[in-house]
């Protein structure tokens, strides 16, 4: 008859080796690094690039004094602080790395969506490349890496050195649950936008010059593009804290922006598009432009 | 939200069939107007020199101060450049020449040098002249000025929605951050600090190589520049924002081959008319004097 012991000892201690690598793996891909681990750890030399040795880390108020009003946006996405490191070489132009370290996962991914321009490259959780620029999010931090003039070695290089960051960047990247309320058929993915401030909002989709939905800090907002069949719709989804802003908030909608709503929240707008609001305790679905109403009526019943 | 106070939304663009301009500045009728406003028209002259840069990085210093000088001569109605530079500056005055030092697009040396050399030239003491952006709160010379010249080149603006002249007083408040609220709406209000108040002779809106879209942290690439090569000069700062802001507005649509608005509005432009009473942004209200390369001008 085996003992516990010998029960332990003939087959679980490379089993505890596994568990115990599996822990540690765990431990290291949901605990996020801090900006002083990537600091050490993103290499300092790309290709012909080396890193100069004045890395600076901006917060929340000095961010003003590195990228002016720009900071805005990152404020607005519960910027915590930003590491920037300059790459340089002989005869190529300068490399700029920004580690922006953001409030939560959800809003690296949120000021990710910011820009979205740009050719979808496989850096991170998401990445885009464009004329001089790679952005990518990964757990709590978005990375852009800029180059101050476009060549062909310094993209390459960029990308190099985007690979390296986001390898090196631990945590766990989640989207924000907002997202997943969007109606799935039709939804052009490449146009998502999350969101917690108007000012964000009003750049994507003019609204209005207030704050007539009452975003904030504490709202969640998604922005999304539909396509199905040959009709075309925009969406807006915001949740708010309490279920009484909601409510609030749908009423100063309709006053500020539909007040010829019919009973069901809809309205023919003046450029023969349909807008339409719906409530679902905390939760606001407008349907900001749809080209028929039918399409509006499914967006909206298709939110639960 | 004040509840009696129209708000102005979307739905004022679409019922003016003007959405297509719901990033410029005449797509409204103007209501609300500041009591200090005035019927009277705001000259705005918009100069333009083919061979002043043929594109980013590059400009011909001898074609940008002859625009200079010429926009200055008609703007003021004189005879000669020194004739209206008299009239900006008079001997025991103190300038100062608020610049931009934004690393991507600067306010060409050149074209503060030719301020300061204009400035000389007309007997201000040049140890009373100073060409200043970051340190214009602690630069002695603005702080006993009596008179203050703007210069900045325009561009796009994250949060503004476009860098303006009237933009480029923030630096004269300690805590700038304080007027980034709803896009930098009330910008106008620094103007009206007892310490700017009616000092400022002349605005030079740059647009040799103006930036019309920008993303990211650093807002630029040069792929969003072009070679404009002109320069919009006003005693109205509102008349020459809003007009270059009809500019870069018509470069977008045209670049992206669709309405491409400036986005956030720049609403700080239309509340410096509507609310601060500083200028003129509407068309109606500015008398537009074009001059030199026409092609491509875009207005």
């Amino acid at each position: 008859m085996k003992t516990d012991f010998h029960i332990l000892t003939s087959w679980s201690l490379p089993g505890l080796i596994t568990i115990g690598t599996l822990l540690l793996f765990m431990i290291q891909s949901t605990h996020a690094n801090t900006i002083e681990d990537l600091q050490a750890i993103i290499p300092g030399q790309v290709g012909r690039w080396s890193a100069q040795t004045d890395d600076r880390v901006f917060d929340e108020k000095t961010i003003f004094s590195y990228i002016d009003g720009a900071a805005e946006v990152y404020r607005a996405y519960n910027f915590k602080r930003c590491l920037s490191r300059r790459y340089t070489t002989l005869n190529g132009p300068a490399i700029i790395l920004d580690v922006f370290e953001m409030g939560s996962s959800e809003d690296a991914y949120g000021v990710f969506t910011h820009d979205l321009d740009g050719v979808k490259v496989a850096v991170g959780q998401d990445g885009r490349l464009r004329p001089g620029w790679l952005s990518f999010w990964r757990a709590c931090y978005f990375v852009s890496i800029y180059m101050e003039e476009e060549t062909a070695a310094a993209q390459q290089a960029v990308m190099e050195l985007g690979r390296l960051a986001a390898d090196n960047i631990t945590g766990n990247s989640t989207t924000p649950e907002i997202i997943d309320m969007l109606p799935t058929v039709g939804l052009q993915n490449d146009t998502i936008r999350y969101l917690h401030h108007f000012i964000v909002l009003n750049y994507h989709y003019y609204l209005s010059d207030e704050n007539i939905l009452n975003i904030s800090a504490e709202t969640d907002a998604a922005l999304a593009e539909y396509q199905i069949k040959k009709q075309s719709a925009r969406m807006l989804l915001v949740k708010y804290p309490t279920a009484e802003i909601a409510v609030e908030s749908r009423a100063s909608f309709l006053k500020h922006y539909l007040p010829d709503a019919d009973k069901k929240g809809m309205v023919l707008l003046e450029n023969n598009k349909w807008a339409a609001i719906n409530i679902h305790e905390k939760l606001l679905v407008i349907v900001l432009e749809a080209d028929s109403r039918r399409l509006a009526e499914q967006l909206l019943d298709n939110v639960q | 939200m004040n509840d009696k106070k129209h708000v102005v939304t979307r739905r004022d663009f679409l019922r003016s069939g003007s959405c297509a301009v719901m990033g410029s500045l005449f797509g409204l009728p103007l209501v609300g107007r500041a009591a200090t406003q005035t019927t009277q028209k705001s000259r705005v002259v918009l100069i333009r020199d083919q061979k002043a840069s043929d594109g980013y990085g590059a400009l011909n210093e001898r074609a940008v101060v002859e625009m200079l000088d010429e926009a200055v001569t008609v703007l003021l109605g004189t005879a000669d450049p020194a004739s209206a530079w008299r009239r900006i500056a008079k001997p025991d005055d103190i300038v100062g020449i608020k610049s931009n030092v934004w690393h991507h697009l600067p306010t060409p040396q050149e074209l503060e040098n030719a301020i300061v050399a204009r400035l000389v030239e007309v007997g201000v003491d040049g140890q009373n002249i100073s060409v200043d952006d970051r340190g214009v709160d602690r630069n002695p010379v603005f702080e006993e000025s009596t008179v203050l010249i703007n210069i900045r080149p325009m561009r796009t603006h994250h949060w503004s929605g476009l860098g303006t002249l009237l933009k480029n007083y923030i630096m004269f408040v300690p805590q700038p951050w304080m007027y980034h609220g709803n896009a930098c709406e009330r910008l106008g209000a620094i103007w009206q600090k007892p310490h700017i108040r009616n000092k400022t002779r002349l605005n030079i809106l740059v647009m040799l190589t103006p930036l019309f879209h920008g993303v990211g942290p650093h807002h630029f690439s040069r792929s969003y520049t072009w070679p404009y090569a002109g320069l919009i000069v006003s005693a109205d700062p509102v008349a020459a924002d809003a007009t270059g802001a009809r500019i870069i507005q018509v470069k977008r649509n045209i670049h992206f081959g669709e309405d491409r608005p400036i986005s956030p509005r720049p609403l700080h432009i239309e509340a410096a008319d509507k609310k601060f009473g500083l200028g003129s942004s509407h068309p109606d209200r500015i008398e537009l004097i074009k001059l030199g390369w026409d092609k491509n001008s875009f207005i």
